[in-house]
């Protein structure tokens, strides 16, 4: 045991030193260890100082043990040696050490903090690593009170003391923080029955919850707490009442569910707020709130899309085309080791025994001939029809939509012409993606790339879905704003009538028409904000009730109806149903994208997310074990991560458009909202600016706005856009570059390794023009400056010819310069078999069969 | 620890390569493995960051390094470890893999066709080297490494 041996070079090295001191030192040392013995352990983990207790021994003892360190530290360590123990005078000073014996001090403890740090890589055995770390860590703790200088003793180790603790607290916060990600034990649940690919559609929805949740913080916090808190309560103004002709009915609840009546008139709707410039006491400004608040959702909500992306980006190592190694990979790298589940372990079985096959015959159809015109005439032809299908859903809602405009204006209407608009979405989109994918069988493509048309389209149908109910909004609001201008005289009539009838013949104020008589304009932008909250609950249901449905009724039928059932229901139709793991990614972010842009027409539409993500978290977890069954197909999950981010970037940018839009240019309604009465909404700015900021800020802010300046700041963007782009592409070719010499180097290591012959074609002339009856393998390659080339392989004893010109090293072929040393070297030293010919600079003697690396010195 | 503790874990009994894995905790001809034995098999999975590729250049390469984790791997495949996977040990590899439901001489000839793909010195064998460029492009340092703390 070295333990052994390094105590007996101490005895050996010291002889005078009597047993005493050290018995002393190992006993301290292992007081030390014992009571660090639980630091010890819990710094097994972390590979940092323990956390101090002062100690402060007799200065005495310090320097004696400090000699003794020294010397133990000298027979133990295989590093750096300290050539001279500390000069420490025995004389006793109590107080205060001398310079050189402070820096001396310093100067081991650091090497001691140093030895703590990296004692993982040291060679040694445990044992010895233990008691070498216990010792290290006794010093560290004894001595590093005993720096600093007389009063500044105390600061310095206190300083010391809190820079561990902060290190410790900083690591515990991390372990609680790790603690504290809600739902992991679920999610590590359905991963271990049903892989990867569906746990990664669960992280996603966790991921959304947390951002919709800070979302939800800010509109809350900063636009619905004020208003209610400080702005006038309801029934006060008209536009905070429902008129009178609703309030029969305005408890109703199917008056609610369609969020009118009450709801209609809450802090959850745009045309609640009032647009006084500051309310309450704090003279919080709250137009200016709810505008900033606006923006800044869609700001964060592009910051973390783009952070998360830049993440995923990073990890992954590049697409490259990978149908180079598909048998290899599907061998080596099919197995998904998350899995505990037995039957999930079967089902894995029957899939990679499924892809196996899948590709058998892929390889065999890939060697048929085919008719390439049929198979384009039929893609094109698949195309045109889906085409067809997307134009007429579009055309579909849009008629639904303008039907619904007539309906709102009858009176008796059914619950199904109420809510016909989202009937037919929800319809649609339910109907749509299967229709695609059986259109898509005609178009034969291969399954991944299949996959991704179909993901495109359903995004498109979607998509497609989404604008054109926009559209039909626009021309409802443009009607409303018509509408506006009529009413707004309207009320300004009954207004001034109601004064002069009350007001005639008493010269006292009249009292103020009840709020709830007062004429309403049409508010357009609550109708908006109803319409897709309406629109988001209604998409919500339908997904509960899709799941609630096709998944669990669908299981419970087919297990309890199999036993008197004509054929088997489980093989055959219907089955239990699988994770559709792109719909649902899909459905998530065309919600999210609804959300985004009905935010800042219904602050409340956010919270109503945030539940809904929350319900359907604990929701879908049940069903996916409850009656899901694990996929058949193989599906790698770490490429799509990037795919689905990049949707929702889209659609972020694709919901940013109308709002902006609608706040440009729009004219808000002139009784409702905390707008009304501007002209455009973003005149709040303005308004704030003027009145608010001190008179610089304004003028500045007008410089700035100068397009003069505004246009070069953006062709400077651009022109930075462009660097950057250039920058990373070099990046790029040089990572390709790399990876192609590293890819060589293993090529000449393997070739020298296997005993061949050199692989460069120059070489090969060479060798040809002496040997030209024999015969290698030619992998022509371009070799740049190898500086860590083993060309120091001499072949053995037959081949020293081939040596002579081999030893020179590979030489690139293309470079002209590089080529005349070798034939330089070639021509004055002709080989011949059988001698050693001595060459410049270090060669091996002898023929010696095999050299490792060497170094190339030409 | 004994290999019948390791095999009490669901995920290692159901997994085709299960007992290979096992084995690889355990050294040349011996039945325990103590903790040192079982952290050095899993120092393997440890990630890779970034500032443990600059320092300790001089020293052996840490356990955890891709080229060591591929090494692993590799040594799961190549039974009687003679550096090369041979074409029997792919087939066997995938008779665990997929049982009966193939048959031989299909498996054969996909046998044959990953070493056609893989191989590129012509031993009809794969080597290291060979195995490391097939696994160029999957990303092992994020695959064969357990994230304790994420």
């Amino acid at each position: 045991e070295e333990d052994k041996e390094d105590e007996s070079e101490e005895e050996d090295n010291d002889p005078r030193q009597n047993r005493a001191p050290r018995r002393k030192t190992l006993q301290r040392k292992n007081n030390d260890g014992k009571t660090t013995e639980k630091g010890v352990s819990r710094k097994r983990e972390r590979d940092k100082m323990a956390s101090t207790k002062e100690q402060r021994d007799s200065e005495n003892k310090e320097k004696k043990t400090n000699k003794e360190k020294g010397k133990e530290k000298e027979n133990k360590e295989k590093k750096e040696r300290r050539s001279s123990t500390p000069s420490t005078s025995n004389s006793s000073d109590e107080e205060s050490l001398s310079e050189e014996e402070l820096a001396m001090l310093m100067e081991q403890v650091e090497q001691k903090k140093k030895l703590i740090s990296t004692m993982r890589n040291k060679p040694w055995r445990m044992v010895k690593k233990l008691s070498m770390l216990r010792e290290a860590q006794a010093f560290v703790e004894k001595f590093e009170g005993a720096l600093g200088k007389g009063k500044g003793k105390k600061l310095y180790a206190y300083k010391m003391m809190m820079a561990k603790k902060w290190v410790k607290f900083k690591r515990d916060f991390d372990n609680f923080k790790t603690q504290c990600i809600p739902w992991e034990m679920k999610i590590k649940e359905v991963e271990s029955h049903f892989g990867s690919s569906v746990a990664s559609y669960f992280i996603f929805l966790r991921w959304m919850y947390g951002v919709n949740l800070v979302l939800f913080g800010l509109i809350f916090g900063l636009v619905i707490i004020p208003e209610v808190l400080m702005g006038m309560p309801y029934g006060s103004m008209p536009r905070k009442t429902v008129p009178r002709a609703e309030q029969a009915t305005a408890m109703d609840f199917s008056v609610l569910w369609d969020f009118e009546g009450y709801i209609k008139y809450s802090a959850l709707f745009y045309g609640y707020y009032n647009n006084q410039r500051t309310i309450g006491w704090l003279k919080y400004r709250l137009p200016m709130a709810y505008f900033m608040v606006g923006i800044s959702v869609f700001g964060y909500s592009l910051m973390v899309v783009i952070r998360s992306m830049a993440r995923n980006a990073n990890e992954s190592t590049g697409e490259g085309d990978d149908e180079n190694f598909v048998f290899s990979w599907k061998m080596f790298t099919s197995w998904d080791y998350l899995i505990g589940n037995p039957e999930t372990a079967d089902n894995k079985f029957a899939s990679i025994t499924t892809s196996f096959k899948e590709s058998i015959v892929d390889e065999q159809e890939s060697n048929k001939d085919e008719n390439i015109h049929l198979r384009r005439f039929l893609r094109v032809l698949a195309n045109v029809l889906i085409i067809c299908c997307l134009c007429g859903s579009g055309y579909l809602i849009y008629f639904v939509v303008k039907r619904s405009q007539t309906f709102s204006k009858m009176q008796n209407i059914g619950w199904y012409e109420r809510n016909e608009v989202e009937i037919v979405m929800s319809l649609l989109g339910m109907f749509c993606p299967p229709l695609f994918e059986t259109i898509a069988a005609l178009e034969n493509y291969h399954p991944r790339i299949g996959l991704k048309w179909q993901l495109g389209r359903i995004f498109a149908l979607f998509l497609g879905n989404l604008y054109t109910f926009l559209l039909a909004l626009m021309d409802d609001v443009n009607e409303k704003l018509a509408e506006e201008d009529v009413l707004r005289n309207m009320t300004h009539w009954t207004l001034l009538s109601h004064h002069n009838s009350t007001g005639n013949g008493s010269t006292a104020t009249p009292p103020p028409l009840d709020p709830a008589d007062v004429p309403r304009g049409p508010c357009w932008e609550t109708t908006v904000g109803i319409e897709f909250v309406r629109l988001t609950v209604s998409d919500i249901l339908v997904t509960f009730v899709t799941i609630l449905v096709g998944d669990f009724i669908r299981a419970c039928f087919v297990r309890f109806v199999n036993y008197c059932w004509c054929w088997d229901l489980e093989a055959g139709f219907p089955s239990y149903a699988e994770f559709d793991i792109s719909g649902n990614v899909l459905g998530l972010v065309f919600n999210q994208g609804m959300i985004w842009m009905g935010s800042f027409y219904a602050p409340g539409l956010v919270g109503i997310n945030v539940l809904r993500l929350l319900i359907s978290m604990y929701f879908q977890c049940w069903a996916v074990m409850s009656s899901n069954v694990p996929h058949e197909r193989v599906f790698k999950a770490s490429k799509s991560n990037n795919f689905y981010m990049g949707l929702l970037l889209l659609i972020l940018f694709l919901s940013l458009l109308p709002v902006a839009y609608t706040i440009m240019s729009l004219p808000p309604s002139f009784d409702c909202g905390p707008f009304s009465g501007k002209k455009r909404m973003y005149e709040v700015i303005q308004e704030t600016i003027e009145l608010d900021f001190p008179l610089f800020v304004a003028k500045i802010f007008s410089y700035v706005a100068n397009p003069g300046l505004i246009i070069p700041a953006i062709l400077l963007m651009v022109l930075a856009i462009y660097y950057l782009n250039a920058v990373s592409e070099a990046y790029q070719r040089a990572n390709a570059e790399l990876k192609k010499k590293m890819q060589m180097l293993r090529e000449e290591e393997k070739n020298k390794r296997n005993n061949k012959t050199s692989t460069n074609s120059a070489m090969q002339d060479l060798e040809d023009i002496f040997k030209p009856n024999t015969k290698s393998e030619n992998q022509p390659k371009q070799v740049e400056d190898k500086k860590i080339e083993p060309p120091n392989k001499s072949s053995p004893v037959g081949k020293q010819g081939k040596a002579a010109a081999e030893d020179v090293g590979p030489v690139n072929g293309s470079r002209g310069v590089a080529l005349t040393p070798p034939l330089h070297m070639v021509v004055t030293r002709p080989p011949m078999p059988g001698v050693r010919t001595p060459y410049p600079g270090p060669r091996p003697h002898g023929p010696v069969p095999w050299r490792g690396r060497g170094y190339p010195r030409y | 620890l004994s290999r019948e503790d390791f095999q009490r874990i669901p995920e290692l009994a159901i997994n085709p390569l299960g007992d290979r894995i096992i084995n690889a905790f355990f050294s040349e001809g011996e039945d325990q493995v103590n903790f040192r034995g079982f952290m050095r098999t899993l120092a393997h999975f440890r990630p890779i960051e970034d500032n443990e590729k600059s320092k300790d250049q001089n020293g052996p390469e840490p356990l955890n390094s891709r080229s060591n984790k591929l090494h692993f791997a590799f040594r799961l495949y190549d039974l009687d470890k003679d550096d090369k996977i041979s074409r029997d040990e792919l087939l066997q590899v995938l008779r665990m893999m997929v049982g009966v439901n193939i048959s031989d001489e299909q498996l054969g000839s996909i046998a044959d066709r990953t070493i056609q793909e893989a191989d590129q010195d012509g031993d009809s064998a794969i080597s290291f080297a060979e195995f490391v460029k097939v696994l160029e492009k999957v990303d092992v340092e994020q695959k064969m490494s357990i994230r304790f703390l994420h």
